[in-house]
């Protein structure tokens, strides 16, 4: 292109009427909660391309079948049977499932906690009125709402099932709102160790691969040694041991809370060792948040 | 002397149509691949690299096949755009493993003379990780050039770099070409391509849009009236007294008011325009161009 | 037809940080529990039967094999840079067989010794187990690297993908389905362990099959691969 020579250069700003957004802007609290909802959708795909429906919608539903069918056999055979109370008990539902439970938490937890760190998207979210902790703490309560949904979603089928085979209703209504509150400290306890796993190994695959070497070889530990400590007779080595999995923890919390039937076997059998389960579901759950805020200040937008 | 011939070659991915019916020759000297962003350049080169099959069409060198032919990679250096490299090898060791992988008789060698040609010898010994992105560029071309090979294929190797760098990458690829290799290599700046490469392929939207010496398509888009219209506070007035100027070809009043300009002289226009309209007391409320983009150039271009 | 060059790049990028952390804490885990074992009930051969087979064999041999396979061959995939591999002229068969050398070697580090070990610290007195698990743990491990490397070049949720393989064919329905075990790699692997420390972890399963099925698998699986990356799409946008 050539320059033209007679004429000096010159330099005006013009006025094009640009006119910066005036209107009411929603606080902190309204992002976070906007955040919040969003996180939570993401987990079961929705929002998302069709294919990352698929694990999470394909798990829920196989997490409800068999609740389907034992609500099936209850309600049809339940006179034949005589039957007065669950098949599965609400406490044991979570631990029966809980490979679909640990690869639901395996797989979802890297979407929503690495992707920002390994893209760097973070550092668009830290741009913006929410703060640093409210991030984390939004995105940990997106996946623990997820997690309680899922779990929980099962238990509700047997609760409903349980009272169309009109089983009693107090003690019904009693066992499940014990279960939903173990469900919520279970739900807490995965996601929390889920999302700090997911945290430091930023990478998608390596992601999943260490929450799930986390849950599961944690669980077949504790299961393996609960059995043998049980056979050899010495329960109480066991009983500690139930401390290092989330599963045997908050079924152990639920024993000793409501008297539900244990899924272990050897689940507290002390009121002391109750108020330890008890306290270690608290520190699993406080702990892995605390880690999680302490690893995230160390992330530079 | 090898080229690469490319023969009716289309790519499509699903219902995407990336490459539709190219047939062009890349011989001995500098290429380079010239296109808007989504052109289908990095697809082509995917093509040549033999990282991607032809949908339809072939792609040769030398008469042999690319696709799912490892020894013709004897032949060929590729420096892809993807920044992804060996993170935790120091750049020595990644360029000698790259000369381990051809083959070479002495890597550590051909590795040495490759680092001194892109002026790397001095921080060889860091980690990739801790390199600037310029750096990792220059890495990635000695891992290309460690093998000697006759072809040389760079994906958009300008993206990101600073003007020094640029000047020393351009003068490489001079020397490169004036060898004798042939070295095709694809950018959307038309700048970079006018300095490195005599012989220009320009791709638009998938088609071969036009092909030949940098000079004379240059002066084809320059010789090519632009458009625009402006909207003013008095329209007859200013196209009359555009009308007057060297630089206007055609003016014409819109019956929903504004002017459509033909202008055939871009530099002179756009310093006339705004000296009529102040010393006739018009008020400019809206000029558009609407051919400026590089896509309608070469839009015009495939039309001619 | 391996190349030096691949396995020393394999071993540096498979001990990455987390990844290296998560291989060493296996084998840690499960020489700590049969200690554990061995201190609660001693030399308890049902114990220790049980403790090599629930943790170490189905739980410890394939995740050791999905960690290794995945971290050689998934994450160059995902970032692109294995363009440097392929861009050289040496066979496709060349590059998946030097990385599945280190995922092997991985295996037999990381769940074979410790198996080993665990077997011996449990059943002192009785080696066999501990040799028996030892060796079909590497069988099963090496058709498991053959498989997860498939996975790792057709799909980029390589590692989810080995886990629902893993979890629900391996876990739920094997133990669920008795006819599974005919296609389950960890039948056979426990055909090929019940012969070796006379123990009857499977029924009805000739070793003759369990041996010939997991070499048809690890051959297959690493034939598959390697065609797999002779036609392998790479562009240069995502």
């Amino acid at each position: 292109m050539s320059s033209p020579s007679d004429v000096e250069p010159t330099g005006v700003i013009h006025d094009l009427g640009y006119r910066p957004y005036g209107g009411p802007r929603l606080g902190e609290r309204a992002v976070a909660w906007a955040f919040f909802k969003t996180g939570l959708r993401n987990t079961y795909g929705l929002g998302r391309s069709g294919r990352s429906k698929v694990l999470p919608m394909g798990l829920l539903g196989l997490i409800l079948l068999p609740a389907l069918i034992l609500v099936g056999v209850l309600v049809q055979a339940r006179n034949i049977l005589g039957l007065d109370q669950q098949i599965v008990a609400y406490s044991t539902y979570p631990l029966t499932t809980q490979l679909l439970i640990s690869v639901f938490v395996a797989s979802q937890a890297p979407a929503l906690i690495s992707r920002d760190l390994r893209f760097r998207t973070i550092t668009l979210y830290l741009a913006r009125p929410m703060r640093r902790t409210t991030y984390v703490l939004v995105r940990l309560a997106s996946l623990g709402v997820a997690t309680f949904l899922l779990i929980g979603a099962p238990l509700l089928l047997l609760y409903v099932g349980g009272l169309l085979a009109d089983l009693p209703i107090g003690r019904e209504t009693g066992r499940f709102l014990g279960a939903v509150v173990g469900t919520v400290l279970l739900a807490a306890c995965l996601s929390g160790l889920a999302a700090l796993v997911a945290a430091l190994t930023v990478r998608r695959g390596l992601a999943v691969a260490g929450v799930i070497v986390v849950l599961l070889v944690s669980y077949t530990v504790v299961a393996t040694i609960q059995g043998i400590s049980y056979e050899a007779g010495s329960p109480t080595v066991g009983e500690v041991a139930g401390l290092f999995s989330p599963y045997t923890l908050t079924n152990g919390v639920q024993v000793f809370l409501f008297d539900s039937p244990a899924a272990t076997r050897t689940p507290p059998s002390s009121d002391g060792m109750g108020l330890v389960y008890v306290a270690a579901t608290l520190l699993t759950v406080l702990g892995a948040a605390g880690a999680l805020l302490a690893r995230y200040r160390t992330v530079h937008p | 002397m090898t080229t690469i011939q490319i023969d009716h070659a289309s790519r499509w991915f699903r219902n995407v149509v990336a490459v539709n019916d190219i047939t062009m020759t890349i011989g001995p000297g500098v290429t380079g691949l010239l296109g808007p962003n989504g052109a289908g350049k990095s697809t082509l080169i995917a093509l040549m690299s033999g990282f991607l099959a032809p949908s339809a069409g072939t792609v040769t060198l030398d008469g042999e096949p690319l696709w799912r032919n490892e020894k013709v990679y004897r032949k060929i250096g590729l420096v892809p755009e993807r920044e992804a490299l060996f993170d935790y090898l120091t750049g020595r060791q990644f360029v000698v493993a790259n000369a381990e992988l051809h083959g070479l008789p002495d890597p550590g060698a051909a590795a040495q003379r490759a680092l001194a040609l892109i002026e790397m010898t001095d921080a060889q010994d860091r980690t990739i990780s801790t390199y600037s992105k310029g750096m990792k560029q220059r890495v990635k071309m000695a891992s290309a050039l460690v093998h000697d090979p006759a072809v040389l294929l760079l994906d958009e190797p300008f993206n990101g770099m600073d003007p020094r760098q640029r000047i020393h990458l351009m003068e490489l690829l001079r020397g490169m070409g004036a060898e004798g290799r042939t070295v095709l290599f694809s950018s959307h700046i038309l700048e970079e391509v006018e300095q490195v490469a005599r012989q220009i392929e320009v791709v638009v939207a998938g088609r071969h849009a036009a092909s030949g010496d940098f000079g004379a398509i240059r002066r084809l888009m320059t010789d090519r009236p632009n458009r625009f219209v402006l909207r003013t506070s008095d329209d007859r007035a200013l196209a009359s007294a555009l009308l007057a100027d060297a630089s206007v070809r055609g003016a014409r009043l819109r019956s929903e008011g504004g002017i459509e300009l033909e202008a055939s002289d871009f530099g002179r226009f756009s310093e006339v325009l705004p000296r009529l309209a102040r010393e006739h007391g018009i008020r400019l409320h809206e000029v558009t161009p609407t051919d400026e983009s590089l896509e309608s150039v070469f839009a015009y271009l495939v039309s001619a | 037809m391996i190349s030096r060059t691949i396995v020393r790049l394999g071993v540096r990028s498979v001990f990455g940080r987390w990844r290296g952390v998560l291989l060493l804490v296996l084998p840690l885990v499960l020489v700590a529990v049969a200690v554990l074992v061995r201190a609660l009930v001693g030399e308890e051969p049902l114990a220790a039967q049980n403790t090599l087979e629930a943790l170490g064999l189905v739980v410890i041999v394939p995740l050791v094999a999905l960690l290794a396979t995945s971290g050689l061959l998934a994450p160059e995939i995902d970032d692109g840079s294995v363009s440097y591999l392929l861009a050289k002229p040496i066979s496709r068969y060349t590059i998946v067989l030097s990385k599945l050398v280190v995922a092997a070697v991985c295996v037999v580090l990381f769940a074979a010794v410790p198996l080993l070990v665990a077997g011996l610290v449990m059943l002192t007195s009785s080696p066999s187990l501990g040799v028996g698990f030892a060796v079909g743990s590497v069988a099963g491990g090496l058709a498991y690297c053959a498989v997860f490397a498939l996975f790792s070049v057709m799909t980029r949720h390589a590692v989810v993908v080995g886990l629902v393989y893993l979890l629900i064919w391996e876990g739920l329905l094997g133990g669920l389905l008795d006819g599974v075990r005919w296609l389950s790699i960890t039948r056979w692997s426990e055909a090929i362990i019940g012969e070796l420390a006379d123990v009857a972890l499977v029924e009805d399963l000739p070793l003759l099959y369990a041996v010939i099925a997991t070499v048809v698998v690890l051959v297959a699986g690493t034939w598959l691969t390697g065609r797999r990356l002779r036609a392998f799409n790479l562009t240069g946008d995502e």
